[in-house]
């Protein structure tokens, strides 16, 4: 009947440590404050310390029934759970000391420093188990966290060599990896929810608090694999919900795996796996289209503000900071309309000013778009005068300049472009000349017909 | 707890969809042309900014990030409704020829179910030419000659197959991905996912060609169960391409605008008292409307387009045809439409009579369409939108090795019955390797025998070509999630650029 109150008393824990923080910290803080004034100060510290144990004592408690209740390894909140029940004593220790004597005791600056001291590590040591040891590191740059010792975040995709596949070990080169980035974070020996461990070929082998996951052989009845396969809303669905969810070949691989014996040490080849199974992790040489920066993501209230002006704008993916801007609904824009883009410097990657009363003079701007990789500027008003600002523009790719009046002589200045791609220049005094091929990019000047042949006007 | 939530939800949305329906009858009952009007007229993106809604209540076009990177932003999608075939123009089967009029194997007919084919027809050798073109050396007919050049631009899938065999329904499957009703088309799906740049056009035009539309009807390219304002709009290749888009004679623009801003008024009216969305949007359809009719007769007007680009295109303005479609789907794509949908109807080559006739009626269907859509290719290509816009090309199914014989009796012209089990489409531009041959069929181009292709792995390619993962690309209704490829289709990954 009332099963219920202890867990939920447990619950309590993450708001009740919150409190002997604060009566302890101020009765510190008073300790050194009133240095010569103590008898003034004295009951105030007295009670601070007395309200700090007790509530240190509750939060002790509700930790104790968390740690009972919730599923977290006892290596893990060992010594958080030592050191709680330590400051309790060490605070009650402090109120008892201050009770019997009237006077400052001896040395208690020390001695609040020290209970100042083992609470700081308490509430940190609390603080990792909830978010996690890399709370802090995390949001250092990689430079300094490599300093600073950090490993190396296992989150990587699972990766396969496209060469030499076959002599992979299927688990610990294929599926360990893929459990680490789906499913460690919560299913590792510290943590060891569900009182599961997936971080190790044993761990997985022992099972959870339902039994075991592996059913030999058969990935239906293994949850390892078939929870993976429930409907995301479905209460016994893994990762959950609002977790990161493995892609569909990993499971797909999960699923071989479990089928082919779940051995610790037969490689991928011995376990004659399909090579459909496996090509999609091979390692693609692809290099991404847009550039690959840190650029902070526009709040979308400013983007918005950009589609009031008469933009169209959007980023060019979900969660991509990178923005798509065009003019398709704004032919008035011009020259002195630039400023209203100042927003959004660094994340344009593909501006299109195709149609607007633009000239030479916003090439200048243009330029300084650091990430800009696609630029329409056709029919417009541009000659090409300035066309060498665009040699700034180190990311630009592809560069369209259609039924403008810009000439070859002008494109030349493009010639060591480090990155520029295709040059578009369809209907322009680039084309009538007939120039072409001689650029570092591929320069294409249209005028694309087809020739009349005979059989055109033969009706069978 | 979860089945109450879906069914409360489902309630509220049906309870909404018949009072629009109400509303909308009363609103147009006095305007008939309105009601003509009706599927043209889409939102657009000044909607009133202190009713805090969300940008698609206001405008349910306006555009959304593709959820992951979009190799293309455009497709044009060239269906050649009839079916043309593929033994005439890309598979070539040189073994075939030995076995002209010679009795079809009994093995090929074992278990197999035709439109007209009955008993043991006789087999029917390729009535064109071959030649190998380009550096990938694709096949391609003499029925093709200047698509001959264009080997190089395009991916070819020798092996698609459906499980249709009749025009209705394959149609159907090729552009909603069910063979029965009630499925939104694929050209549905990409503006319902992405909305559309161009905010004074529709996100989703159609165009035909070839004297009728296709057999399904206009359900191919209808919006099934998505709201209605993601079906395509049907331009008339022919006269004004949107009727009623004229001002009346005696109204000027600036009246127009008054009566449409007073209509708004009371429509503003109306959503305060009801607070229904779909209030908003319909107002919006209304300044649209009025945008349109500047933009829309500009993009359609192909008279001045210059001398060598109708040259190339083979264009006769005024005229319905495929080729003046295609220039009017390049300059569609050009404007920022999302989806171009053309159909062009005759090419179910039966062997009935001369038009239907694979060596004649069907040479000059191939002469009609070959010149156009190498045209469309080259034009995309030199202005750079060939980088960002899928071509798509193909018909519903593809044609019998063996001459069709209706009725058991043989025909007095050649002809091919219908045939799912293979047959050649290609596809160009955004994310596609250019060049590429993917698929095989045996030698009597009978049955695909490597990389086959479903109607439903086109689909997945296409929507992940628009930035879609095609199985969380999804709608609900009816209590469950619907995807376009239902619960098949696999990415066409070698075709991949």
């Amino acid at each position: 009947m009332i099963d219920f109150i202890l867990p939920l008393f447990g619950r309590f824990h993450p708001i009740l440590v919150h409190l002997p923080i604060g009566f302890l910290v101020f009765g510190v803080i008073l300790i050194f404050w009133s240095a010569e004034k103590y008898a003034i100060y004295s009951p105030i510290i007295k009670l601070a310390f007395l309200l700090g144990g007790i509530s240190a004592g509750l939060a002790s408690i509700s930790g104790f029934m968390q740690f009972q209740y919730e599923g977290y390894g006892w290596d893990t909140v060992q010594l958080h759970l030592i050191l709680g029940i330590f400051t309790t004593f060490l605070s009650f220790g402090l109120w008892y000391h201050l009770q019997k004597s009237a006077v400052s005791p001896p040395r208690l600056k020390i001695k609040g420093a020290l209970l100042l001291a083992i609470l700081t590590l308490t509430g940190h040591l609390g603080g990792n188990i909830t978010h996690g040891e890399n709370y802090f590191t995390e949001v250092l740059p990689p430079a300094l966290q490599a300093f600073l010792g950090g490993e190396a975040s296992s989150n990587e995709p699972l990766e396969l060599p496209a060469d030499n596949w076959e002599e992979v070990e299927f688990f610990t080169g294929a599926i360990q990896p893929i459990l680490d980035q789906n499913c460690k974070s919560c299913h590792n020996p510290k943590k060891l929810k569900g009182e599961l461990d997936l971080s190790s070929f044993k761990g997985i082998h022992k099972g959870g608090e339902n039994g075991a996951i592996l059913e030999n052989g058969n990935a239906r009845e293994s949850s390892l694999f078939a929870r993976l396969i429930l409907p995301e809303d479905h209460d016994d669905h893994m990762p959950p919900k609002d977790k990161r969810q493995p892609r569909k070949e990993e499971i797909e691989l999960i699923k071989a795996w479990i089928e082919s014996g779940s051995a610790e040490h037969a490689t991928l080849g011995e376990t004659s796996i399909q090579l459909s199974l496996v090509e999609p992790f091979f390692k693609k040489d692809e290099k991404p289209f847009y550039p690959v920066v840190a650029v902070p993501t526009l709040a979308e209230d400013s983007i918005s503000i950009l589609r009031g002006s008469g933009f169209f704008a959007e980023v060019v993916k979900t969660d991509s900071p990178f923005l798509k801007i065009s003019c398709i609904n704004f032919p008035a824009f011009s020259d002195s309309d630039w400023s209203l883009l100042a927003s959004a410097k660094e994340q344009i990657v593909y501006l299109d000013l195709t149609g607007t009363k633009i000239t030479d003079a916003i090439l200048e701007q243009v330029s300084s778009l650091p990430n800009l990789t696609v630029l329409k500027l056709n029919q417009t008003f541009i000659e090409g005068k300035n066309l060498d600002k665009l040699n700034q523009s180190n990311n630009l790719k592809l560069l369209y300049l259609n039924e403008t009046k810009v000439n070859s002589g002008q494109l030349k200045a493009l010639d060591k472009h480090p990155r520029l791609e295709k040059v578009f220049a369809f209907d322009t005094p680039a084309a009538d000349s007939g120039t072409s091929s001689q650029f570092s990019f591929h320069l294409e000047t249209g005028n694309l017909s087809l020739p009349p042949l005979p059989t055109d006007t033969i009706v069978y | 707890m979860q089945n109450l939530d879906k069914m409360l939800a489902e309630f509220a949305q049906q309870k909404l969809e018949k009072q629009t329906r109400r509303h909308f009858l009363m609103d147009c009952v006095a305007k008939v042309g309105g009601l003509a009007m009706a599927p043209l007229m889409f939102g657009c993106g000044t909607g009133s900014s202190e009713l805090n809604l969300s940008q698609r209540d206001l405008n349910p076009l306006s555009p959304l990030p593709p959820p992951y990177g979009a190799k293309a932003k455009s497709i044009i999608y060239l269906h050649m409704a009839g079916a043309p075939s593929q033994l005439e123009l890309f598979d070539f089967k040189p073994e075939l020829a030995k076995y002209h009029n010679q009795p079809c194997p009994q093995s090929l007919l074992e278990g197999k179910k035709f439109a007209f084919i009955r008993g043991v027809p006789k087999m029917l050798g390729p009535q064109a030419n071959f030649s190998q073109h380009g550096e990938s050396g694709a096949w391609i007919s003499d029925y093709m000659p200047h698509f001959q050049k264009l080997a190089d631009e395009v991916s070819f899938l020798k092996a698609v197959h459906t499980d249709q065999f009749n025009h209705g329904p394959a149609q159907l499957l090729m552009q909603t991905g069910s063979a029965r009703l009630g499925r939104p088309s694929l050209g549905s799906w990409v503006t319902y996912g992405l909305g559309t740049e161009n905010q004074n056009l529709p996100g989703f035009v159609v165009l035909t060609s070839g004297g009728k539309t296709p057999d399904a009807g206009k359900s191919v390219w209808g919006s099934g169960f998505l709201p209605s304002v993601y079906q395509g709009v049907q331009c008339r290749s022919k006269g004004d391409p949107v009727l009623y888009l004229d001002d009346p004679e005696g109204m000027s623009r600036n009246l127009k605008k008054n009566v449409i801003d007073a209509i708004n008024t009371v429509n503003k009216e109306e959503f305060n008292a009801y607070g229904d969305p779909e209030i908003l949007a319909r107002i919006n359809q209304y300044e649209m409307a009025y945008r349109m009719q500047i933009e829309v007769p500009e993009v359609m007007n192909i008279t001045d387009e210059p001398e060598s680009i109708h040259q190339l295109y083979g264009t006769k303005p005024g005229a319905e045809s495929l080729a003046n479609n295609c220039l009017l789907a390049r300059k569609l794509v050009e404007k920022g439409v999302r989806f171009v949908q053309l159909y062009d109807w005759g090419w179910d080559t039966h062997g009935t009579d001369h038009d239907g006739s694979i060596d004649m009626g069907l040479r000059n269907k191939c002469r009609e369409m070959d010149r156009p859509v190498s045209a469309l290719l080259l034009d995309l290509k030199q202005r750079g939108l060939l980088e960002d816009t899928l071509v798509v090309w193909g018909g519903e199914f593809g044609r019998t090795p063996m001459q069709e014989n209706r009725e058991g009796k043989t025909q007095s012209f050649l002809g091919r019955d219908h045939h799912g089990d293979a047959f050649t489409m290609w596809m160009a531009g955004g994310g596609i390797k250019p060049g590429v041959t993917y698929g095989r069929t045996d030698d009597f181009g009978f049955s695909g025998i490597e990389d086959k292709v479903s109607v439903h792995d086109i689909h997945a390619t296409i929507l992940h070509l628009m930035g879609f993962d095609h199985e969380q690309f999804t709608y609900e209704f009816q209590g469950r999630p619907f995807r376009l490829t239902d619960v098949e289709g696999e990415l066409i990954n070698k075709i991949l650029a």
